[in-house]
């Protein structure tokens, strides 16, 4: 990738590698409540069928996923552990909030426990908002981190700093 | 559970027309004959249940005859109450959407549930006999000091009460003397205070009132009659002139 990392890359190249990205996303579940129902019902069942949208949800493992979808009440207990899994999936990664409680700590606005919206910790591309969403409500996330993918200048994407979770 | 009066001692006080209940009287005046005066409480909920309130100190002793000889064998769960009035107040309390929520008097008496109490910290457990009929269970109950939250742990008789105490533990701070690895359960280890005492502050409510009280809709019946009184310019507090 020497010559995109120079920033050379013609522009229709790098739409071609742009459109080969946004349709091969491996979407890794972080299924925490009742979203990860919906969660379920959109990525593994044959009447919403994500996969016609490029999206491969069962990756191995984080290390070969390319965005994560974090679903459910995150508590301040579970942090440490998602931190960790996003730390170790590979640059570029993109992080999918849905629903209400990872959004902003949703109907546990005021618990001592549940942590106050992922963005705190990890850098969130799209937020899906819904108690629980419907799982066209996900696709249609996924639709529009995959225009933001489509639109990326994968130049300063590689080039740029780590992202690095304080 | 609080606003029911205790009766202490003496169940059959009880209004003439309430039903009697032979089994939990049974049950009540068994544990009075075994167990003295330890007990200091009691009440009976006809064809319900039996609470029976005990001393501290007789809390382990109460379980296991009422284990042994009470055929109690299984252990329901046990937790604990925190009695105090919230000091922030509640909010189904306050009259409007901006007025501010009353704070209750800090002077005020505490009020207890069935069984009565002396003490802002209670202890229970519910043990109950489903081996075969006719099943029962006896909750039982006892005081906490607040200068002296200890109280002796019941997994000596029953282990499945080991979690159930790590629980009680970490969110009211009761100690449980007797507990073979009393640490967190639900809670991360560095997690300070105890979440479900009432003076556990919420900072989350603190700076924010909750935002539920802000989308409050009528009911349609009283949608229709404030549709009249809106030319007024009265109803302040209701949520529909937003």
């Amino acid at each position: 990738m020497g010559l995109v990392e120079s920033g050379k890359l013609p522009k229709p190249l790098t739409s071609l590698l742009n459109t080969a990205r946004k349709y091969s996303l491996w979407a890794y579940q972080w299924g925490l409540a009742c979203c990860a129902i919906e969660m379920g019902a959109a990525f593994a069942s044959p009447r919403y069928d994500v996969m016609r949208l490029g999206v491969i949800p069962l990756p191995a493992s984080p290390r070969q996923a390319d965005v994560v979808v974090i679903s459910g009440t995150v508590t301040d207990k579970m942090v440490p552990a998602i931190k960790r899994l996003y730390e170790q999936m590979a640059d570029p990664k993109y992080v999918i909030s849905m629903g209400s409680c990872t959004n902003c700590g949703g109907p546990y606005w005021d618990s001592y426990s549940v942590t106050k919206g992922i963005d705190q910790i990890v850098p969130v591309d799209v937020y899906v908002p819904g108690c629980p969403p419907r799982p066209e409500a996900l696709l249609e996330g996924i639709v529009l981190l995959q225009q933001r993918i489509g639109s990326e200048d994968m130049a300063s994407r590689w080039r740029g700093d780590p992202i690095v979770v304080s | 559970m609080a606003d029911e009066t205790a009766t202490t001692e003496a169940p059959e006080d009880q209004a003439p027309e309430q039903e009697t209940d032979e089994l939990h009287q049974g049950l009540l005046d068994r544990m009075t004959e075994g167990l003295g005066d330890a007990i200091v409480g009691s009440h009976i909920a006809p064809g319900h249940a039996l609470w029976v309130r005990v001393r501290r100190e007789a809390w382990r002793e109460a379980a296991r005859f009422v284990r042994d000889k009470l055929d109690c064998t299984f252990f329901d769960f046990l937790s604990g109450i925190d009695w105090m009035p919230s000091p922030w107040g509640r909010y189904e309390d306050a009259a409007g959407v901006d007025d501010p929520i009353p704070v209750p008097d800090p002077d005020a008496p505490i009020e207890t549930g069935y069984a009565g109490g002396d003490t802002r910290f209670q202890v229970f457990c519910r043990l109950a006999k489903v081996r075969r009929p006719p099943h029962h269970a006896v909750i039982l109950k006892a005081d906490v000091p607040e200068d002296d939250l200890r109280i002796d742990s019941l997994v000596p008789l029953y282990g499945g009460a080991n979690w159930h105490e790590r629980e009680c533990w970490e969110m009211f701070g009761i100690t449980f003397e007797g507990h073979p690895a009393l640490r967190h359960l639900y809670l991360p280890a560095e997690f300070e205070g105890h979440p479900l005492r009432k003076d556990f502050p919420l900072l989350a409510r603190l700076v924010k009132p909750w935002p539920g009280i802000v989308d409050v809709e009528p009911m349609p019946e009283e949608a229709g009659a404030n549709g009249g009184g809106d030319g007024d310019g009265g109803g302040d507090t209701e949520g529909g002139d937003a």
